[in-house]
């Protein structure tokens, strides 16, 4: 008991802060996606059960917000881990500069993502150095941003090139909590590189993989920051996610109940894909194990 | 027996915080949360009013004449906080849902009347009299006849135009076009592409800037948004349509780009001709001191016939009905909108301008014409529609003119789907 309560002393600036910042404002959106709530006039709220989940259903930019979301999700997040992956085996090796490499690549983790988009708006500006690039390959000049079709994929271009080094660096430790006899085993057994890479290495860091994969959709469900700064969902809506849309519903059209169902629908969404994930990459583990 | 006992409890409560100080923490933390309570309410208690005001501009602008304020106001403490465009608005929104609200604030014309028809800003009508005649941009403040806000500064657009760039091309740099007509044909002769120069800049891909943009023509050629008393569409007009087939026309000679990289490209001498705000003014003589440009109204539909209109969009002093010092916030407001109090702001804001009557008269603007331009804008410019539900209906004409500018629809089918849209909007009561 005695030891109960100062556990609980210790731990209660953790617990307030959970209970305020995260339960409670959990709970509250919860409650809100069944109301009308308007938040300038609070006086007019009234419940509206499951009327704003329908509305979301049948709303044209509802969906096309999600596809947007979708396509991201599924554009960054392999390239994204591949990409840390292979880099992690590089930069595990005995070559030269390698901690240099290993924080060179970790920079753009530690720089905020408001930053890296105004840096990015302008590297993909008609005169930035992304058309100077083009140029020198022999392209024509473009607005890569204002353009529908170019738009999105910029910004998944860029979200890749911000989150890898972090993903490198968990990819890294995974590395090198592999026991060095493995290797060695597998080297008498006369396996190659690629050989060790796919029956030692990859079933090795499974655990960090499935991590990192799980991690990155959910991080990638969330995209906004670089939406809010870089293309506020044009043109022509072609960057439009959701947690942007929900966020312009909420504090543009001050409609919070529809603005709480978009969001839960979107939890249910996200949930299914960890679900789905989880429950696939540990099943891979069981049998490599 | 029981004092023993009593003795004992202490006793080993004494031990139990000397083996374990952790015991001392909350008491500890409750006296210095008294402590702090009664040193902040002490602050509070001085004499006299502390008035919260929050506002937009940068605090080295308005401090001096906040200062001037409090100066001949012993009584009255005035604490400010400035907001950013950034956040700002969610910061209002979310202080007067929790009660949270300042005395006075300073709030987009554009919002105005969807605060006001929420109920929360202070009905001033009994109040500004005196002020009606002199200040202009009423209506942007007022819902049913009735107002709900004072107007301090207003912004507007113009016609930026690279004057080195009029001579290569073999115009006059001292006289930028006044028609339609002439903006396309100026536009035409600068544009080249392979050399890195385009005609016009046009806004694209962008919310919120692009029917600040598109809208000028418009109303230059007398189309409306909503009808006199906001009841119905008249976006589908002809007069809509042939301004929007003329600014998509403008897109074979532009650079189709957000505002703030066209106003690089403008910096850069990359653009011929842009419309922009007067922030620019503020911006070139720092980024590109050697840029030689000059600043025209925007050009009407034919030299005949139409007026060179502009959008034009107004900061307006709030109070809520809320906020606990109402007497001493509209003093504070209708010291801010004296003259010599606006034109120090407008003079180091630089991108928005006076709206007392005969500002352009005023010796600061003879002195400096390119910033007189922007006052000179501002009589033929158009306020939107005062409509509680106004930010919806700009997200409808954004889409509208994008979808046109992309050529993912034909302007008339756009228009008259947008103009179903806006009646749908402006008929439905409530939210």
């Amino acid at each position: 008991m005695h030891k109960t309560r100062s556990t609980l002393i210790f731990l209660s600036p953790w617990l307030v802060s959970f209970a305020v910042f995260w339960a409670f404002p959990l709970i509250f959106s919860l409650v809100l996606s069944f109301l009308h709530f308007n938040p300038l006039r609070p006086d007019t709220t009234h419940v509206v059960w499951l009327s704003n989940f329908v509305k979301a259903l049948q709303d044209p930019l509802f969906w096309k917000s999600l596809k947007n979301t979708l396509l991201f999700v599924a554009g960054t997040v392999p390239v994204t881990t591949l990409v840390a992956f292979f880099l992690a085996v590089a930069i595990n090796q005995r070559i030269p500069f390698r901690t240099l490499y290993r924080s060179g690549f970790f920079i753009p983790s530690i720089v905020s993502v408001v930053v890296i988009s105004i840096i990015f708006k302008q590297l993909y500006s008609p005169f930035g150095l992304v058309n100077k690039l083009a140029e020198l390959l022999g392209s024509e000049p473009r607005s890569w941003l204002s353009e529908p079709r170019t738009a999105l994929l910029c910004i998944m271009a860029m979200d890749v090139w911000a989150s890898f080094g972090y993903y490198t660096i968990l990819f890294l430790a995974g590395l090198q909590a592999i026991p060095l006899e493995v290797y060695e085993a597998a080297r008498i057994d006369g396996s190659g590189f690629w050989g060790t890479l796919r029956f030692v290495t990859i079933p090795m860091v499974r655990p960090i993989t499935l991590f990192i994969v799980v991690i990155n959709t959910i991080r990638s469900f969330q995209v906004f920051i670089e939406i809010f700064v870089m293309t506020r969902g044009g043109p022509l809506n072609s960057t439009l996610t959701s947690v942007f849309y929900l966020y312009d519903r909420a504090f543009y059209r001050f409609e919070m109940g529809y603005a709480s169902a978009l969001a839960y629908l979107l939890f249910v969404v996200i949930l299914c894909f960890s679900l789905v994930q989880m429950k696939y990459l540990k099943m891979g583990r069981a049998a490599g194990e | 027996m029981p004092d023993d006992r009593a003795g004992e409890t202490t006793e080993c409560a004494v031990n139990r915080v000397r083996r374990n100080p952790i015991f001392l923490l909350p008491v500890c933390a409750a006296f210095s949360f008294v402590f702090f309570g009664l040193l902040v309410s002490g602050c509070g208690r001085e004499k006299g009013v502390r008035l919260t005001f929050w506002q937009f501009w940068p605090s080295e602008v308005i401090e001096p004449i906040i200062e001037e304020f409090e100066k001949a106001n012993p009584g009255v403490d005035v604490e400010m906080q400035q907001l950013t465009w950034q956040n700002g608005f969610e910061k209002i929104v979310a202080s007067v849902s929790s009660g949270t609200q300042p005395d006075l604030c300073e709030l987009g014309s554009t919002w105005v009347p969807r605060f006001a028809a929420d109920g929360v800003l202070g009905d001033v009508t009994g109040e500004v009299g005196a002020l009606k005649d002199s200040l202009l941009f009423w209506e942007s403040c007022s819902l049913n006849g009735r107002v709900y806000g004072i107007p301090w500064v207003a912004g507007t657009r113009a016609l930026f135009y690279n004057k080195e760039l009029f001579e290569k091309a073999g115009l006059n740099p001292d006289s930028p076009p006044e028609t339609w007509e002439e903006l396309i044909e100026c536009a035409r002769k600068i544009h080249s592409p392979g050399n890195g120069v385009y005609g016009f800049g046009m806004n694209a891909g962008e919310r919120y800037i692009l029917f600040k943009k598109f809208m000028p023509f418009a109303w230059g050629n007398g189309g409306k948004i909503l009808n006199q008393d906001l009841s119905r569409s008249e976006f589908a007009s002809g007069e809509n349509l042939e301004a929007l087939v003329f600014y998509c026309s403008l897109k074979k000679y532009s650079l189709v780009e957000k505002q703030d990289v066209l106003d690089m490209a403008f910096k850069q001498g990359k653009i011929g001709l842009e419309i922009s705000g007067g922030w620019n003014l503020k911006t070139i003589p720092a980024d590109a001191p050697d840029l030689k440009f000059g600043v025209a109204v925007v050009p009407k539909p034919k030299a005949c016939c139409g007026t060179h209109a502009s959008f034009a969009g107004s900061e307006i002093l709030v109070t809520f009905v809320k906020s606990g010092h109402q007497k001493e916030a509209l003093k504070l407001a209708r010291f801010l909108v004296e003259k010599q109090n606006v034109i120090s702001l407008c003079r180091s804001a630089k991108s928005v301008q006076p709206i007392f009557r005969g500002a352009q008269n005023d010796p600061y603007y003879d002195a400096n014409p390119l910033e007189k331009m922007f006052v000179v804008q501002l009589s033929t410019a158009v306020a939107p529609p005062p409509h509680p539900k106004w930010p919806e209906i700009e997200e409808i004409i954004e889409s509208t003119v994008e979808e046109v500018t992309y050529g993912t629809r034909k302007p008339e089918e756009a228009l008259l789907e947008a103009d179903n849209k806006i009646n749908s909007i402006v008929s439905s009561t409530g939210d």
